[in-house]
């Protein structure tokens, strides 16, 4: 579902001059999967989502998403992806209700056929009680529900999620999880970035780790102790970024 | 470009505009009720001010009654109080009085009657004015009174009679009236479409809304037009209710007041449809223009507040081309019509004077549309300029 080809997207940042976000990054990502891209803070996760996403357009390489070019063919990608971060982006001043409709309109529903769909995302998520509540009264998690209500709604077949599960409590983390586990179920193509060693492993069947732009390796867990040796994924993880020899100075000193 | 997903994201950005109280005060609030507010304490003012200075114009100091006989009674005649006083100029400096009176002989035996007043203040000037008409009528009667005795018939005095006829007399409301309110409309059309427009760009932005929407399956053609469509609404709404309230409260405050000025000023306000219907026409590129360049220089920042810092300079900027109207004598000419701003303006005050010219009024709005047309399109670049959208 995702094809992704020497994808590589550079900056010109003020100061610093060019940087290169995304360098060359190449992976594949198949129905019925879940993807993570794990790395450390400025990595280029949420520059190869955003690429992915159509928000950003790459400076070289290609992205294919269910069958369409996000270059040639924004439009056709966007309506085959879900994409949902940590930040929710939600409309603080409209009410769950308003914000679903809103979306689901401009996925092309309208009339019965959205309503019904509304009704069932908000049974769902058990949020019907707070349909019509304006979302800066809600509470964290209550807020995460409707972000993941907004993906729902237009129930598409690919899910981008940029480190979903960001800053939030151990439950509602959980609300997210079930609904990803639950997404992979149903058959849906998911790439999913983080941070978090746990989630990563608990959640991802094929993990690509990036680093300064570049992806070091990518397989599944089994693959990934194989090649490295090590078998917690913390510890795999920093083979890969290279900083082994500085967690066992550590773990020495300790 | 699609017109369902464009009316979709407009019908949600004015949904959230109005329940944004910052721009709910600026569209709504400052033009429905500050400014008629303001106006009425204005008024107010100005009338006690007045009623002030008229009461104690009444009453004035006099030296010297006794040097020309019959002044006491001229005064009176002309309700005028007085009491004696030795020197004037204090009594009037203290502000114990408004005004004085003293007749003097000059070295050559004629009489002077000498009026002390300070001109700079109001109730001083009435009183000083008042003086004069009672010394003026005083005058005439005693010469009528010796041309009697002379049997000269009153004729010889009165030749004629002097009428100053106003030919512009409906015209003046219309000129008081487009050469303020122009100005107050467009710099309040400004101030109306400004929270709209940051809030729906820097805005979302800051709440992380507006990557959500750019994933959307929208064109981001069809998501800024959408998004100026809904800024334009909040200036053009500002401008309406900013109309409307003026109007309704200057005829109400022509109801309510005895000053001449503020009444003849109620009487020509020109409120029928057909002017107002021109005027909104007139605004309507300008609308557009301020809600394109706003939502232009707004994208450039990354929060609220440093849009409103990128947006100040803009109103200022703004307000020279106001301000070049105001000088006296300025005419809309052909050439003077293609400024933006000023064009507008003239133009307005123009159509509330009953005299436009259709040719100045294509001009403006074919210029002013052009300009729409050029701040629109700057708009959509900068929209879907990355390095803006997602500046670090």
């Amino acid at each position: 579902m995702i094809q992704v080809r020497n994808l590589t997207k550079v900056f010109n940042v003020p100061k610093r001059g060019v940087v290169r976000a995304v360098d060359h990054v190449s992976f594949e990502v198949r129905a019925g999967e879940i993807f993570g891209l794990l790395g450390p803070n400025g990595a280029g996760k949420t520059t190869t989502l955003r690429i992915l996403a159509t928000v950003l357009q790459p400076t070289e390489g290609t992205a294919v998403l269910g069958g369409y070019d996000v270059v040639q063919q924004p439009e056709q990608v966007r309506r085959q992806i879900g994409f949902l971060s940590g930040d929710m982006g939600l409309y603080h001043r409209l009410t769950p209700r308003e914000i679903l409709t809103f979306f689901g309109k401009l996925n092309g529903f309208r009339g019965a056929e959205l309503k019904q769909r509304l009704s069932d995302v908000l049974a769902r998520l058990g949020i019907e009680n707070i349909a019509d509540v304006k979302v800066d009264k809600l509470s964290t998690g209550q807020r995460q529900r409707v972000a993941v209500a907004r993906t729902l709604v237009q129930d598409p077949p690919i899910l981008i999620l940029d480190e979903p599960a960001s800053g939030l409590d151990v439950p509602t983390a959980r609300v997210i999880e079930e609904y990803i586990l639950e997404a992979r179920n149903a058959g849906k193509c998911i790439i999913l970035s983080t941070h978090v060693m746990e989630e990563a492993e608990y959640l991802c069947d094929r993990i690509a780790v990036i680093h300064e732009g570049r992806i070091t390796a990518t397989g599944t867990m089994a693959e990934l102790r194989a090649a490295t040796g090590k078998e917690r994924l913390r510890e795999i993880f920093l083979c890969l970024l290279g900083l082994e020899s500085l967690e066992r100075k550590t773990s020495r000193a300790i | 470009m699609r017109f369902d997903s464009v009316s979709t994201i407009y019908r949600k950005e004015m949904l959230d505009s109005v329940r944004d109280h910052r721009t709910l005060l600026s569209m709504v609030v400052v033009p429905l009720i500050a400014l008629p507010v303001l106006s009425l304490f204005v008024v107010k003012m100005v009338t006690v001010v007045e009623r002030r200075a008229g009461a104690k114009a009444q009453t004035i100091a006099i030296s010297g009654a006794e040097r020309l006989p019959g002044l006491l009674n001229a005064l009176a005649g002309a309700g005028l109080k007085f009491v004696p006083r030795e020197d004037l100029e204090a009594a009037i400096e203290s502000k114990e009085f408004a005004a004085g009176v003293e007749p003097v002989e000059l070295p050559d035996g004629r009489k002077e009657v000498r009026i002390y007043a300070d001109l700079t203040r109001q109730d001083s000037e009435m009183a000083a004015q008042r003086i004069r008409a009672a010394l003026d009528q005083f005058k005439e009667t005693n010469a009528r009174i010796r041309l009697r005795e002379m049997g000269v018939p009153d004729e010889v005095l009165t030749p004629f009679t002097v009428e100053r006829v106003n030919v512009a007399q409906k015209k003046m409301a219309g000129f008081m009236w487009g050469s303020v309110l122009g100005y107050v409309v467009v710099f309040l059309m400004s101030s109306g479409g400004m929270y709209a427009a940051i809030d729906l760009t820097a805005g979302e932005k800051e709440r992380r809304t507006l990557e959500i929407l750019l994933s959307a399956p929208a064109g981001r053609s069809e998501i800024i037009l959408a998004k100026i469509l809904a800024t334009t609404t909040a200036v053009f709404v500002t401008a309406f209710l900013t109309l409307a309230s003026l109007a309704v409260s200057f005829v109400y405050i022509g109801r309510q007041v005895a000053q001449p000025m503020l009444k003849a000023l109620s009487e020509g306000v020109p409120l029928d449809i057909g002017t107002l219907g021109l005027i909104l026409l007139a605004l309507l590129p300008t609308a557009v223009m301020i809600a394109s360049i706003m939502v232009a220089v707004a994208l450039f920042a990354k929060s609220y507040k440093e849009a409103v810092s990128y947006l100040t300079p803009v109103m200022i900027a703004a307000i020279f081309p106001l301000i070049a109207g105001l000088l006296p004598g300025t005419q809309l000419t052909p050439a003077l019509a293609l400024i933006p701003l000023f064009n507008v303006c003239q133009l307005m005050k123009e159509i509330f004077l009953g005299d436009y010219s259709r040719l100045s009024l294509v001009i403006t709005l074919v210029s002013n549309t052009v300009y729409a047309a050029a701040a629109y399109y700057f708009a959509v670049r900068v929209f879907k300029s990355e390095s803006v959208l997602f500046r670090t």
